[in-house]
Formats: structure tokens, C-alpha cells, sequence
């Protein structure tokens, strides 16, 4: 009998059909996936018995509490610390993935000039002379950390200008830096006594000061009922997330903050409300109405509110003085539940403006967001640990990622106490790395090493005796028998936490109205990180899950 | 006629195809490992009195759990032969005498992504040994190791039963295996409870 090719398509479709009711394709596609899951270019730890560190989040200024696998001087895992009296176990989705920061396909490895490879030795070097040719302008994004006071002892001895930039909750404080005269670094919204927050556009249940710390009061005192302890009304044009969970939400044209604010502050005034303090503003109710979209029943009925359950705190997503204006008249500054003074008064400093007219060179620490582009004509070295594309920086140079340099955490924006925490190089550095303060001090060996600042702060918090040190078990400053032990303390986990301030009134001095401003559009915790940093992965991640809030069952 | 001569080869290519996917793809797709040294789990418990898992799997007081004992655990009773067993020899002569840990073929381990928490399954779950690893450590032979050729890791992973049905409580140790467990006693830890 011959064969045809009738036959062997026959034979073909049956061999199909057989096929499918085998485990080959199911069990070599399950199969295949976890082999790619190993190719030899993706990095595999060693199989060593897992170290669990306690450490600290440096990614951004908010310092949150980390629990950190390790395997062979690895982070293989990250989690959050539930012990943390500030973050209590909540991460941000970046935060949670930054053991893979490491191996980021942007991460700089090496030293660039102009896009070509370059050495330490050659940008040592370029620095050395710019240095001895004018002044030297360092831009800071994580001020009051060892590696700061490395670069204020720096431009003071040459001369030069020391720059920070800082965080959108650190901004929102600054208008009060004018009418109180104390730093905006050094306020803090006393949000554990507030009854009632007002909150202009700010992503309060979605990133916004240390993760975990809002959201918890939410889920303590807010979620799940109609009467709740703290309320949050949610000003903000469209339904975020935080809209979405505050007691009210209302919607108004983008931009109208001021306005509303504005308003609010003229019908508290009118109707006695509040007591009189300082300048009636100038907007109408029927202006400020246009303007936010609202009624003007609306904003009377939301000034009431505001005045129902006190202490209200008015929340601007970023630099707003009609929003802060407005703490005034609701006599929230310097009173508890609302905007309050830290124990130690920090030293303002310049903003980091983008304009930098005057300088032979601008040294951008790696803290910095990578969009901030400097308008200069001065030769600028940019630290950064991963590269953000384009950038006018002339060298660009390596710096140490997550977990890879000794780095002190000072207070995060806007909290109400002090808090000091020490986050070790756990991970060993895969490249040739330096950070900008080391780099300084490869140009001036007089400077101070970061440890050595780091050190001497540990001796300050000893000698002050004041405070909690939250470890395994909280335990009093005064208690600690060493520095020592206190720093033994902090280079495994540790956090101190400074006394919560008594509450005295802020001499607060509104001489007139500010005038209108369009406030910032809002943005949560990616406004520091762009695309090619944080994939879309991991804010897909974020948005679809519940890790905004400190969940009580994850084991931290 | 024709339509029977189809049929026929119609057939004839379903049987090759599962004869070819049941019979021959999983011979092809496991090859058989033997252990460096042949450990019987039973003799250690009935010969040396060791009675508890943990007292060789420990789990360290930070709640990690250690795996697989170090060579200076073996060593502590093995440092010079006892008996004169074939594996004894091996054992003190290729590993315990030159210092070398020895290369155990690990039935359950999972890949470096995942993070499993013997502690909590442990403590908190309250679930035995054997609800996973089934009762191969009394077992009086030693099991051979099937390597998945293309994954890498042992056949245990997947189950003896190729269709995966009608397995053994303890058989395969997939994640799906693991969501239906949790899915059992209503314990919900998300993605990054194992992925973190």
C-alpha cells in the first residue's frame, strides 16, 4: 500500500489532535518558563543560608523602616519594617523592588565625559581645576543627611554655594518660613491630634510624607464609617485614590486652589467663625465660587465644616501660601493638630533653583531627581546611580545605589518629630562607585569623612539623652549605657525618635493676603523617579494592590 | 474508502502522539540522579535516636530556616567511620575528611524567586513535615533524583503524575499548588507574600 500525502496529513491532523490531550505542550511551556527564569545572564545569589537586616529605605527623603534578605552580600528581598514607628511596615513599590536596582539595565557603571568612557582620576582632576578657577555651586536633593553637612563644610571653604531642593511637602511648609521665621525644614503637620484635614490636590492616602504613616491614621481613625474620627476632604479635580477613600470629596477646576482657599478664608472671617487674624483676602465668595466651579452654599457649608471638628489642618499638595494663609486664619499654626515646630531649628537654605548664573562648575548629588537640568554655563559633574537619559551634564559619574554606602536618614518632611536613623552598606558595590561626598574629600582631605559625621551625631544624640531609640523594643536615650551601644543600635535597624513638641504658638505675622497662585499639578511618589527608572511594572503593581497601606499580617 | 484510509491514519497519528506524550516525553524529559551519598533518613532515626526533623532542619531564631544540615553536623557523629557501609566510606572519605560540603540534590528546592517561610508553615500554620515532604524520611531506600532536563529542577516540583491528577496531598509543590493550600484554609498573603 502506498502512502500519500492524503495520508500523512491525515496522520498529521491526528498526531495535532493526540498532542493537545498530552502533557508535552502544557508541561514544556510551564518547563520553558522556568528555565528562562535562569539563563546565565540573570544574576542568581549564591545558595547561602538568608541574613535578615533591619536598615533603612535611602531612596528618598521619607527613610522608611526596611526589613532586607541577604544572601552572600546580596539584598535579595525586600520588605517592610512593621516595627518602624513612623512607616510601620509600609513601602512604596519602589521600595519593595530596590534589590533589583542593582542589576537596573540603566545603572551607570562607569565614569562618562561627554558620553565617552571616562576614569575617577580624569574627573578628579576636571574638578581640581574648576575648583581652583571659581566658585563651586552643590545642588543637594536629601538635605540634613552626614553626606549634607560634608557639602556645606565644602562650599564654605571655597567659597562656593550650597543649593537644596526639597521635597513637595517640605514646600507646602515654606510660606510659613516668611511669616514665622522658622526654616520650612524644620515644621511638621501634627496629623496623630488632628480631627479634621483639608487636603488641596495632596496625595495624602497615595505616597504622600513617609508611606504608612497617613494611611494607618486613615485605617485607625477613618475607614469604614460615616462618622469618622479624622476626617479628610479631599480638594482635587479628578477621583484619585485619595479622593476616593476621604470622607468627602470635591471636585473643582484644576488650578482654583487658591481661589477656593481663598474663599474658605473670607467666609471663616465674615461669619465669625474663626477670630479675626491679620488680612481679610480680597476675593469674592462669588470669585472664588467661578473660579473652583463650586456653589457658594457649597463653600459656606465647607467652611462650617472646617470649623466643626477641630484641630483642621489645611494640606497643599506643593507650595501654596493662599492654602497656608489659610492655617492662619483657622489658628492651626503653632497649635496642636496643626502645623507645629521640630525641637531643633534646622538652618534654611538656598533653593535649588534651575538658573545657576556665576559658577565654574555645579556638582549635582545624586539624590537629586533626574529632571532637574541645570540652566548654566558651568561644567557640571552629575552623580546619579542610574542614568536617566539625556542629560547636559558633562561627566557623569557612578555613585553608590541602594544599600551600597554608609548614609545617615535625618526627619522626613513635614513629620512633627525628629527621627535619626543609620542605613549601613550592607550590599557590596558591583562597579567602581563613589558618592559626591567621598568625591569631595578626594579633592580636600581636610573635609570629614560621612562616618565620621555620622559618628560624631551618634555622641550628640548620647550626650542629649532625650528621645525613644525603637529597635526590637522601644527603649529611652537615657537607658542606652554607651554610644556605643547606641550606635550598635543604629547600624542594625534602629531608629531614634526625638519627644513629640509641646505645643506653643507660633508667632505667625500675615501682613497682607498672598496674592493668587496656580498650584503645581499634584503628583504622588513618582515625581523622583522617571520611566526609565521605575517601570511600568511597578507602578502597575502599585496601582492594582494594596501596598500603600501597613498591612498587619505581612511578616516585617 | 478514502474516508476510512483517513480515519485509520487519523488514528494512527493520535495513538503515535500519545504513546509519544505519556510514555516516551516523560522518560525523555527526567533523567535519573543518584544522590553523592546514599542517605537513609531511617537509620539515622532508629540508629542515632534522632526523632524530630528540626533537630537536624533547624530553624534559626530569627525564624530562617537552615535547610539542609552543614557538613560539621554530619561530622560531629561521621568524623572517623561508622561502620563500614560502602556510603560511609564515601561520605567520610570524599566529603568529611577534605572538608567538603556535600552536593545534595534537594528535592523541593524552588527557584531563587521565591520565598517560602518553613517558620510560619510551621508555627503559625501548625502543619507537619509530611504534609509537603510526605513520609520519605522513613523511606528505607534512598529516592532517586529526576532532574527536569529543561527547567533544572527535580520532578517533585511537578508531581510524579504527569496529568497532575489524582495526586497525593503532599505530591508537587507548583505554585498553584501552593494558592489552592492557601486557598484551603483561607489565608490570603497576595504576590509579595512569597515573591517579595
Amino acid at each position: 500500500m502506498k502512502l500519500t500525502r492524503r495520508d500523512l496529513l491525515a496522520w498529521s491532523a491526528g498526531a495535532a489532535a493526540g498532542l493537545i490531550v498530552t502533557p508535552v505542550p502544557w508541561k514544556v511551556l510551564d518547563d520553558t518558563s522556568i528555565w528562562s527564569q535562569n539563563w546565565p545572564w540573570i544574576p542568581q545569589p549564591a545558595r547561602v543560608p538568608v541574613e535578615i537586616n533591619q536598615s533603612h529605605c535611602t531612596l528618598c527623603p521619607k527613610g522608611c523602616g526596611l526589613r532586607v534578605r541577604m544572601a552572600a552580600g546580596w539584598a535579595v528581598g525586600v520588605a517592610g519594617m512593621k516595627a518602624h514607628p513612623i512607616s510601620r511596615g509600609a513601602l512604596c513599590p519602589l521600595g519593595f523592588a530596590a534589590h533589583q536596582l542593582k542589576w537596573h539595565p540603566q545603572r551607570l557603571r562607569a565614569v562618562r565625559h561627554h558620553g565617552n568612557a571616562s576614569s575617577w582620576s580624569e574627573a578628579q582632576a576636571a574638578f581640581a581645576n574648576a575648583k581652583s578657577e571659581g566658585p563651586v555651586v552643590i545642588v543637594d536633593g536629601d538635605p540634613g543627611r552626614a553626606a549634607s553637612a560634608v557639602f556645606e563644610s565644602f562650599t564654605e571653604k571655597n567659597r562656593g554655594e550650597y543649593r537644596v531642593a526639597s521635597a513637595a511637602e517640605s514646600r507646602a511648609l515654606s510660606p510659613y518660613q516668611q511669616w514665622t521665621s522658622v526654616p520650612a525644614a524644620s515644621l511638621g503637620y501634627d496629623l496623630e491630634n488632628t480631627q479634621t484635614v483639608l487636603s488641596f490636590g495632596a496625595p495624602l492616602l497615595d505616597g504622600w510624607g513617609t508611606p504608612g504613616f497617613l494611611t494607618r491614621l486613615w485605617a485607625e481613625k477613618s475607614a469604614g464609617t460615616d462618622a469618622p474620627q479624622l476626617r479628610i476632604i479631599q480638594i482635587e479635580p479628578s477621583l484619585s485614590r485619595t479622593a476616593a477613600r476621604a470622607w468627602k470629596w470635591m471636585p473643582i477646576r484644576e488650578g482654583s486652589e487658591s481661589a477656593l482657599a481663598s474663599g474658605l478664608a473670607r467666609v471663616l472671617l465674615e461669619q465669625n467663625l474663626v477670630p479675626a487674624h491679620g488680612p481679610v483676602p480680597s476675593i469674592a465668595l462669588s470669585e472664588a465660587a467661578a473660579h473652583s466651579g463650586l456653589s457658594e452654599d457649597d463653600i459656606r457649608n465647607l467652611a462650617r465644616v472646617l470649623v466643626e471638628r477641630r484641630p483642621t489642618v489645611a494640606i497643599a499638595a506643593d507650595e501654596n501660601p493662599s492654602v497656608a494663609a489659610l492655617n492662619v486664619v483657622l489658628g492651626s499654626v503653632g497649635a496642636r493638630g496643626g502645623i507645629v515646630r521640630r525641637e531643633t531649628i534646622s538652618r534654611a537654605h538656598i533653593s535649588a533653583n534651575t538658573v545657576i548664573p556665576n559658577a565654574r562648575a555645579v556638582l549635582i548629588d545624586s539624590s537629586m531627581p533626574w529632571d532637574f537640568v541645570p540652566q548654566t554655563d558651568a561644567e557640571i559633574f552629575r552623580f546619579a546611580a542610574w542614568n536617566g537619559g539625556p542629560t547636559n551634564a558633562d561627566w557623569l559619574l557612578p555613585a553608590p545605589g541602594f544599600l551600597e554606602e554608609l548614609t545617615d536618614v535625618p526627619t522626613a518632611p513635614a513629620l512633627p518629630v525628629e527621627t535619626y536613623a543609620v542605613a549601613p552598606a550592607l550590599a557590596k558595590p558591583a562597579y567602581e562607585l563613589q558618592s559626591a561626598a567621598q568625591f569631595l574629600a578626594g579633592t580636600d582631605s581636610n573635609l570629614s569623612s560621612t562616618e565620621k559625621i555620622i559618628h560624631q551625631r551618634c555622641a550628640q544624640l548620647f550626650r542629649n539623652r532625650s528621645g525613644t531609640l525603637h529597635g526590637q523594643e522601644p527603649i529611652a536615650i537615657a537607658k542606652i549605657e554607651s554610644v556605643q551601644k547606641l550606635e550598635e543600635q543604629l547600624w542594625k535597624g534602629a531608629v531614634w525618635v526625638g519627644e513629640a513638641p509641646a505645643p506653643a504658638r507660633l508667632p505667625c505675622e500675615l501682613k497682607e493676603w498672598p496674592s493668587e497662585t496656580t498650584l503645581p499639578h499634584a503628583t504622588g511618589w513618582t515625581n523622583s523617579w522617571d520611566v526609565p527608572v521605575l517601570p511600568p511594572l511597578a507602578s502597575k503593581l502599585y496601582i492594582e494592590s494594596s501596598l500603600r497601606e501597613a498591612p498587619n499580617w505581612r511578616n516585617a | 474508502m478514502r474516508s476510512r484510509r483517513n480515519a485509520i491514519a487519523f488514528a494512527v497519528g493520535v495513538v503515535v502522539a500519545l504513546v509519544l506524550g505519556w510514555i516516551i516525553f516523560p522518560r525523555v524529559l527526567y533523567v535519573k540522579k543518584s544522590q553523592p551519598v546514599d542517605f537513609l533518613h531511617k537509620t539515622h532515626a532508629e540508629k542515632s535516636g534522632v526523632a524530630e526533623c528540626s533537630e537536624c532542619h533547624i530553624i534559626r531564631d530569627d525564624g530562617s530556616f537552615a535547610g539542609l544540615p552543614a557538613m560539621e553536623k554530619c561530622a560531629a557523629c561521621h568524623a572517623d567511620k561508622v561502620g563500614d557501609s560502602k556510603a560511609e566510606a564515601l561520605l567520610v572519605n570524599n566529603y568529611i575528611k577534605p572538608g567538603h560540603e556535600t552536593p545534595w540534590l534537594v528535592y523541593s528546592e524552588q527557584p531563587a524567586n521565591v520565598w517560602f517561610s518553613h517558620a510560619i508553615h510551621l508555627k503559625r500554620a501548625n502543619l507537619a513535615c509530611t504534609e509537603c515532604h510526605s513520609t520519605y524520611g522513613e523511606a528505607d531506600q534512598v529516592r532517586p533524583y529526576e532532574l527536569n532536563r529543561i527547567s533544572g529542577y527535580s520532578r517533585d516540583i511537578w508531581g510524579h503524575s504527569m496529568s497532575r491528577l489524582r495526586r497525593a496531598p503532599h505530591e508537587g509543590m507548583k505554585m498553584s499548588d501552593c494558592e489552592n493550600c492557601h486557598e484551603k484554609h483561607g489565608v490570603d498573603v497576595g504576590c509579595l507574600g512569597c515573591h517579595q
